[in-house]
């Protein structure tokens, strides 16, 4: 399975056209077509595809990404040490913990906020509070974000100061304490991880509520009801754990999506993230990080197909029954 | 969670209200004195700090503040002093000798002698170096240093473009990279250089911070320190000087002839500054297909176009028509030559010396065939808009004109190398040597070089290789007049517009040159200060 992702990816990605020489000096007149092909022997681009892949794949199979060609050999996927000791750190070591942390916190707030929004929905449904809720949630999911982003960073970064406008630490954050440290961190990631829940809320939310009004309407919340439960009991015990069940296969497909982060979201707050590193390895033909990045990818979609269906027989007797049968 | 939620909301609906700030800054305090940071924004990271092999511009704009070279530009694009303090031409003009200024050192203290230059020699013309520069310094036959303070190259041949390149080759220290890996030595991250700053620390993906070297051998600069910010995004970088948080950063021309106008308050904290660019937007025709082997074609959409309304519909102004390859104002551009004045009478009238005749429904036809082609672009904002205002002139006069915008690496690798295109919008850079060989020499065709438009003119090949081997200014600055002359005759591109570069400082930042000289506002950052009453509190050190 591995394999054959890596492989298609490969493919297209040299399919394209253009190699790293195309964009590194590639117009200017004091580089040489022949400067530029010995650049390209060096990096092996000049062999067939077929070759470029073996010579990859034997890489992969020691767990080696290899260096980046456009960040001067920096390692692909973790840090590696000189001889004089100094650590090169790599690329995607970087950036992934900045995207992951952004992407945990935004998927924790999407689902509690998406689930308590759509409960409300749907205990309320076709009232005020419903109709409001479904206005905002569409309002949020429909707003460009970039255009959102700037007329906040706008509001609240110059007209009011309250946050800063771009950037993951200040400029003087070194001084600061580690708990200031991380309430600086904090403070620069409210805005980028707003942003990147509203447009979330949408789905999950809907989810929630469909799933609670069909619950809702069936015989043992009925039977609940009739029992002489209380409705907070009958709505929180009883029906929102089988609404959020079918949540459990969306929160396993998420995981690849943890590693992604938004281009245009990063560019705009100034976040060395994955997505900005995909995106530029893309333009610059990179290929090492691009597959190093696509790579990874594939493992987490695998992994987290897995974890979803673990995950569903784990909490839905039913289906666990249906699996020994 | 409710809480969250009316949190967001305000956060929507309350977006344009504004509230005033009232701190009182005295922008006029003009006291000078020696320290405080300057911050400044990078749309891009540098890949890393050896210029010989990084491409990049964020990369030579940092470097360059690390290292020096044997001699440089000065404010009036002619070569000063930089290492070397003097250099000389042998008789045959084949041989350079530069002498080294005495008791230089790196900034670690290390004296930085003529087995520096040499070993960056040897380092850049190594085939196992991968840098794409390599082939200027191949032409250099032998390299001596005969004493610590002398370095003489020669050439086989007399190559004129040989000062700019020792301009442009930054000298590195051979007592760190004698033992190294040039290609993935960890120096590219950790320099040790010898000009007015040394790189002080470098966050991945947010800032370079750069501090006052104390022994730089062109002296010590005024202000401390230099943290360049990378912000990808202009649009922030904009806020985050709005709001003060950046004192310096490049500027399209939108938001100098609109936005800071239409901002009273940030504009009397802000100066904005115009420069000549490095560069030129061009119309360029395939030489090699029909019709535009034909020079009165090239010379009919040449006068079909308006170049004055190209300027002011695509840079608002903010740009001078060009009539030859060299910056407005140098001596290698010819002062004599203009540019084709826009004129649709006479665009027609070549059209049809050149057999065209106008169709029933107002196309230029010969031979049966409508006179249509497609113009290529990458994408690139102001060049679209250029392809746009030209298709409107030109189907005005009865040609059909088709767009068509492509990604850089497919731009180049599809379309420029296989010569597959009819037309260009494309740029170049206004280079400080003349040398054009590499552009317009007819040898330079093959796939991959810079020739694609397929120019081949006998007269300005002799005048190229002339050139080249002359380096007495005088005789070459003629012969490159000439070679202008010949060339906007020939038409082979259509000069469309050399934009200014524009940049947004704080007024702060004291000491900048304006108007700008030649060589740009950057040339003397090393004199900028900025006064103590207006330092920021919080970064002064």
């Amino acid at each position: 399975m591995l394999i054959g992702i890596s492989l298609i990816s490969f493919f297209i990605m040299h399919l394209a056209p253009g190699d790293i020489t195309s964009s590194e000096a590639a117009f200017n007149p004091k580089a040489s077509e022949e400067s530029r092909q010995k650049l390209r022997e060096l990096y092996n681009l000049d062999k067939p595809v077929i070759t470029q892949y073996g010579l990859w794949l034997k890489r992969m199979v020691e767990l080696d990404f290899g260096n980046s060609f456009a960040s001067h050999q920096r390692p692909v996927l973790w840090e590696t040490k000189d001889s004089k000791g100094n650590v090169i750190k790599g690329l995607i070591q970087e950036s992934l913990p900045i995207t992951l942390l952004i992407n945990l916190i935004g998927i924790f707030l999407i689902f509690s906020v998406s689930i308590v929004l759509g409960t409300i929905s749907a205990v309320k449904q076709n009232s005020i509070v419903d109709k409001s809720i479904t206005f905002f949630i569409f309002v949020a999911f429909a707003i460009p974000g970039f255009w959102l982003a700037l007329l906040l960073m706008y509001w609240t970064g110059v007209v009011n100061q309250w946050l800063p406008i771009s950037g993951l630490h200040s400029l003087d954050y070194k001084s600061f304490s580690e708990i200031g440290q991380f309430f600086d961190l904090l403070k620069h990631l409210i805005l980028p991880v707003s942003i990147s829940m509203l447009s979330g809320l949408a789905g999950i939310s809907l989810y929630v509520r469909n799933g609670m009004l069909d619950v809702l309407h069936q015989d043992f919340i009925t039977t609940a009801r009739s029992k002489g439960l209380n409705e907070k009991n009958v709505i929180f015990t009883h029906a929102l754990k089988n609404a959020i069940l079918p949540l459990i296969t969306i929160v396993g497909l998420s995981i690849p999506g943890l590693i992604g982060g938004s281009v245009i979201a990063e560019s705009i707050f100034a976040i060395p993230g994955m997505g900005k590193l995909f995106y530029d390895s893309v333009l610059m033909r990179d290929f090492p990080v691009i597959m190093g990045i696509l790579t990874i990818g594939s493992v987490l979609t695998l992994i987290g197909t897995l974890i979803a269906d673990i995950g569903y027989a784990w909490a839905d007797p039913r289906i666990r029954k249906g699996l020994v049968k | 969670m409710k809480q969250i939620f009316l949190l967001i909301l305000p956060l929507i609906f309350l977006i344009s209200c504004s509230k005033n700030n009232s701190e009182v800054i005295d922008y006029n305090d003009n006291n000078f004195s020696s320290g405080g940071v300057l911050i400044n924004a990078m749309s891009a990271e540098p890949s890393n700090l050896i210029s010989m092999i990084a491409g990049d511009s964020a990369s030579s704009a940092i470097a360059s503040k690390i290292f020096n070279s044997l001699i440089r530009y000065d404010e009036n694009l002619n070569f000063t002093s930089d290492i070397a303090e003097s250099w000389k031409i042998s008789k045959d003009q084949k041989t350079i000798t530069f002498k080294i200024k005495k008791g230089l050192e790196w900034s670690d203290g290390i004296p930085l002698t003529s087995a520096d230059v040499y070993f960056t020699w040897k380092l850049i013309t190594n085939p196992n170096t991968r840098t794409p520069y390599g082939s200027d310094y191949t032409l250099v036959s032998q390299a001596r240093t005969p004493d610590e303070h002398t370095f003489i190259v020669t050439y086989d041949d007399n190559y004129a473009p040989a000062l700019d390149t020792w301009a442009s080759l930054e000298i590195l220290p051979k007592h760190i990279l004698e033992n190294e890996d040039i290609n993935s030595t960890y120096f590219s991250r950790k320099p040790t250089g010898s000009n007015y700053y040394k790189l002080g620390d470098w966050v991945s993906g947010q800032q370079v911070n750069l501090i006052k070297s104390e022994n730089g051998v062109l002296g010590k600069p005024y202000i401390n320190k230099l943290t360049s910010r990378i912000i990808p995004d202009t649009s922030s970088q904009f806020l985050e000087l709005s709001a003060g948080n950046i004192d310096l950063m490049n500027i399209n021309p939108i938001q100098f002839k609109r936005v800071f106008p239409a901002k009273p308050k940030l504009k009397n904290r802000t100066a904005l500054y115009k420069e000549m660019g490095n560069g030129y937007t061009y119309l360029g025709f395939n030489l090699k297909r029909k019709p535009f082997n034909d020079k009165r074609v090239r010379q009919a959409i040449n006068y079909a176009i308006n170049k004055e309304e190209v300027i002011k519909g695509v840079l608002l102004g903010l740009g001078e028509p060009i009539s030859s390859p060299y910056k407005p104002g140098t001596r290698w551009n010819n002062p004599s030559l203009k540019p084709y004045a826009y004129s649709p009478k006479k665009a027609l009238n070549l059209l049809k010396e050149a057999g065209y005749k106008m169709s029933a429904d107002n196309f230029l036809v010969k031979d049966g065939k409508a006179l249509e082609f497609e113009i290529i672009t990458n994408q690139n904002k102001q060049r679209e808009m250029t392809a746009v205002l030209i298709q409107r002139r030109l189907q005005e006069i009865g040609i059909k004109v088709s767009i068509r915008v492509i990604e850089w690496a497919s731009f180049v690798n599809r379309f420029i190398k296989p010569g597959d295109f009819d037309v260009v919008v494309l740029g170049w850079s206004l280079s400080l040597d003349p040398d054009q060989f590499n552009i317009w020499h007819s040898s330079q065709q093959g796939p991959g070089q810079f020739n694609f438009v397929g120019y081949d003119n006998k007269k300005v090949d002799q005048l190229l290789e002339k050139g080249r081997r002359e380096l007495d200014l005088d005789k070459r600055e003629k012969i490159y007049h000439e070679f202008s002359q010949q060339l906007l005759d020939d038409s082979p591109i259509v000069y469309l517009y050399a934009g200014y570069g524009l940049t947004a400082v704080n007024k702060r930042i004291k000491g900048i040159k304006s108007p700008a000289p030649p060589a740009g506002i950057y040339h003397n950052s090393q004199d900028w200060y900025i006064p103590k009453s207006l330092r920021r509190n919080e970064l002064t050190n």
